[in-house]
């Protein structure tokens, strides 16, 4: 059983000597949580239309420029509004969305100890 | 011509049996308790006339017979064969018919394969399949008859969406399917067995059959349009959180959750409103999604029918069976008596029930997540939108304390337990961790929750690596889908961590070049076939390690309907996928290319399809 376990482990560190760590770059972070406008269902990082890759490359401008992503975010909320961010934030449209699973999964927990476990 | 009239009229014929046999099921259900003979062969008629139907349809596509409106819709004389069979349930009209034909088809076998169960339970089940299916028939009939009648006729058809024109993709819709419609017989069955008051042990390892039939076929329908996803949308994600894929993902929890109660009860009797309300959320859920897709309220890829009309109808059938479905539950639902039984803290009940806990936790995330931007645009007008980091910043974390329970929850026992090889459970703990320590170190990924995630998947992935070497350790089915589950997340977790991928424009002859890889823009073919012209670009690549490869990324440019698309060229292999796509930029002789290396996409696949093979397995045991 040993052996199998030292096995596994030699193994596995092998498979990770042939991975490269990923250089992902700010502008792919930023994009992945943009949406493309004028497609169905993409962001604009996946995107090849050209509102994407108009949008690409003013991300790179306002990075360039020394923009943080919380400031292009900030910029393109503005202009296009929540719409184009796929990470919805917690503001007071949101407090309902964030909170009720968090919730649910409360309630689901004080059900099961109380009818399950505590019981007479 | 004569095709459509056949398969208009045996349309029309399946209706009318429905209703002969709820007719039949009532008076058969008040008299006798000899299931009346002519049930069953009313119940075939429908599901031939069905299928004289179905294959009415296949062969107008085939025939390209452009007086069908769905064909026009949907066809072109220039597309092969195959795609034209499939391209019979790649719309909307076609695809409800293949509903139908499922619905009919499980609810015969249903009649056929059910033994040693009351004859009024099978009549009652029958009864109410057949009341979900009159419904679609008349939703196919009113507002999405595949057969309406075109004059003039037309030379030629619009041609079906390049996108939908990929393998994958042409046995997704069956097998997606045979999944969400499976678990209405569940419905049905739970109804049935509410109303007799037979929820029980019998039952529960009776309908635990079909719960695994509906949920390996999902499962397999769901990796099916992931794997699409990945090659065919051309950016080499296979999930996007896309409303579409959601409602697809819900009805699996849903069945997943059901599948791990039934246990409870198969067992003790006990959780049976639990099991009834899951069966129930089950179908709805899958109704739920019919609706989301088809009435176009949502924002998707796979968006491509709507029309207001289908939608008001699939919302109201849907609220009438919720309706009759909640009826039934409050006025004949008996809680079982000895539900008195207290749960030890430590027992295989406990962490089924643990198990359900978190099961729903991840469906409200996903429920809430894709219909609350509805609500909020209905009720507010403001436009969100809930996209990935939404559902990893409210699942990943949670996933850690549910990868531990169900590495430990199966090694219980039921009742009251105790925890065995504890030196074990622990040595490997530390194992774990030390091992995402050092991968962690290694590669410069410095996040908590990830050391964590991977902890727990590897502490789930040597325990259940471990019992299968393990003699004492009977449960093949339990491990072998429960390894494949932190195979899976272990490869999404490596998958996302370790890809990377270059960006770049290039023409052909050029070549880019960073420290670790090299791309050489060698050539340009064209190809004509029948239905698309391609470009073809030829690529060398050189990794640093000196791993030569050549790939040939595609642009297709379809005749009708005049679109292009990206066909991605993937190199797989045991360890990573090579992926590239090129693109066109406008007005220069410039491609966008994109080439990605991306590590155990293939262990996606193959986890997925392990856990499936536990679920198939467990179908095929024979209960000890």
């Amino acid at each position: 059983m040993k052996i199998f376990k030292v096995l596994i482990i030699i193994f596995l560190l092998l498979c990770f000597n042939n991975l490269s760590a990923n250089e992902n770059s700010e502008r792919n972070e930023i994009t992945k949580n943009l949406r493309c406008l004028v497609c169905q269902g993409q962001s604009v990082y996946d995107s090849d239309s050209d509102f994407a890759n108009s949008m690409k490359i003013l991300v790179d401008k306002k990075l360039s420029e020394g923009l943080s992503d919380k400031e292009i975010y900030n910029l393109f909320k503005e202009k296009y509004g929540y719409w184009i961010l796929y990470d919805p934030g917690l503001n007071k449209n949101t407090y309902l969305l964030w909170l009720l699973p968090i919730l649910i999964f409360l309630i689901g927990g004080a059900i099961i100890v109380k009818s399950f476990i505590l019981k007479k | 011509m004569i095709y459509s009239v056949v398969g208009h009229y045996s349309l029309i014929l399946g209706f009318c049996i429905g209703l002969i046999l709820i007719f039949l099921s009532i008076k058969n259900f008040k008299n006798s308790n000899q299931l009346d003979t002519k049930i069953l062969s009313f119940s075939f008629l429908q599901l031939f006339f069905v299928l004289i139907s179905f294959l009415a349809l296949i062969i107008s596509f085939v025939i390209s017979d452009f007086s069908n409106e769905t064909v026009f819709n949907n066809s072109h004389t220039t597309k092969p064969l195959f795609y034209k069979i499939s391209g019979t349930w790649g719309n909307h009209e076609g695809s409800l018919l293949l509903w139908l034909l499922v619905l009919t088809l499980f609810i015969f076998i249903f009649l056929l394969r059910t033994k040693n169960q009351p004859t009024k339970y099978k009549i009652l089940t029958l009864g109410f399949q057949q009341v979900i299916i009159v419904g679609f028939f008349l939703f196919l009939i009113q507002t999405s008859n595949p057969f309406n009648y075109l004059f003039p006729v037309p030379d030629e058809g619009l041609g079906l969406n390049p996108i939908l024109q990929d393998p994958a993709l042409a046995i997704h819709p069956p097998i997606l399917y045979l999944g969400y419609v499976g678990s209405s017989i569940i419905f049905s069955s739970a109804l049935a067995a509410t109303t007799l008051k037979m929820v029980s042990s019998s039952w529960a390892i009776h309908i635990k059959k079909w719960v695994l039939v509906s949920w390996i076929f999902l499962t397999l329908g769901i990796l099916l349009g992931s794997i699409w996803a990945y090659y065919e949308l051309g950016w080499g994600g296979f999930w996007f959180w896309d409303p579409v894929e959601n409602v697809s993902l819900m009805p699996w929890l849903a069945l997943t959750t059901l599948l791990h109660c039934i246990l409870v009860l198969e067992r003790k009797e006990i959780l049976t409103s639990w099991v009834i309300v899951l069966s129930i959320a089950t179908f709805t859920l899958s109704m739920c999604g019919t609706f989301l897709v088809r009435s176009g309220i949502l924002n998707s890829v796979h968006t491509f029918a709507n029309d207001p009309e289908r939608g008001l109808f699939i919302l109201i059938f849907l609220f009438a069976l919720i309706f009759l479905s909640l009826f039934i539950f409050f006025f004949f639902h008996q809680n079982n008596k000895n539900n008195l039984s207290n749960f030890f803290w430590l027992s295989k009940e406990t962490s089924i029930l643990v198990n359900n806990w978190f099961m729903m936790y991840f469906l409200s995330v996903v429920l809430i997540g894709t219909v609350y931007p509805i609500f909020l645009d209905v009720l507010s007008s403001q436009k969100i939108s809930v996209g990935p980091p939404f559902y990893h910043k409210l699942i990943a974390p949670f996933l850690i304390p549910f990868l531990f329970a169900m590495a430990i929850g199966p090694r219980l026992k039921w009742i009251r337990s105790d925890l065995k090889d504890k030196i074990y459970l622990i040595s490997l703990l530390i194992i774990s961790i030390l091992i995402s320590f050092f991968i962690v170190k290694n590669f410069n990924i410095n996040t908590l929750i990830n050391t964590i995630l991977i902890s727990s998947a590897l502490y789930l992935f040597f325990i259940t690596l471990r019992d299968f070497f393990n003699k004492k350790y009977k449960n093949f089915a339990q491990n072998t889908a429960h390894f494949g589950f932190s195979l899976l997340i272990l490869s999404i977790l490596f998958n996302n961590l370790f890809s990377s991928e270059i960006i770049t424009n290039l023409k052909v002859g050029e070549t880019y070049n960073n420290s670790k890889t090299k791309i050489v823009f060698e050539s340009i073919n064209q190809k004509k076939d029948k239905n698309y012209k391609s470009i073809i670009a030829n690529f060398n690549i050189t990794s640093s390690e000196g791993i030569n490869n050549n790939l040939s990324p595609e642009l297709r440019i379809y005749n009708q309907p005049n679109i292009t698309t990206s066909e991605a060229d993937i190199k797989t292999t045991l360890m990573e996928d090579k992926f590239i796509v090129i693109n066109l930029v406008q007005n220069q002789d410039y491609f966008n290319v994109r080439y990605q290396v991306k590590p155990f996409m293939l262990w996606i696949w193959l986890s997925v399809i392990m856990i499936s093979l536990g679920g198939l397995v467990s179908f095929l045991q024979k209960r000890i």
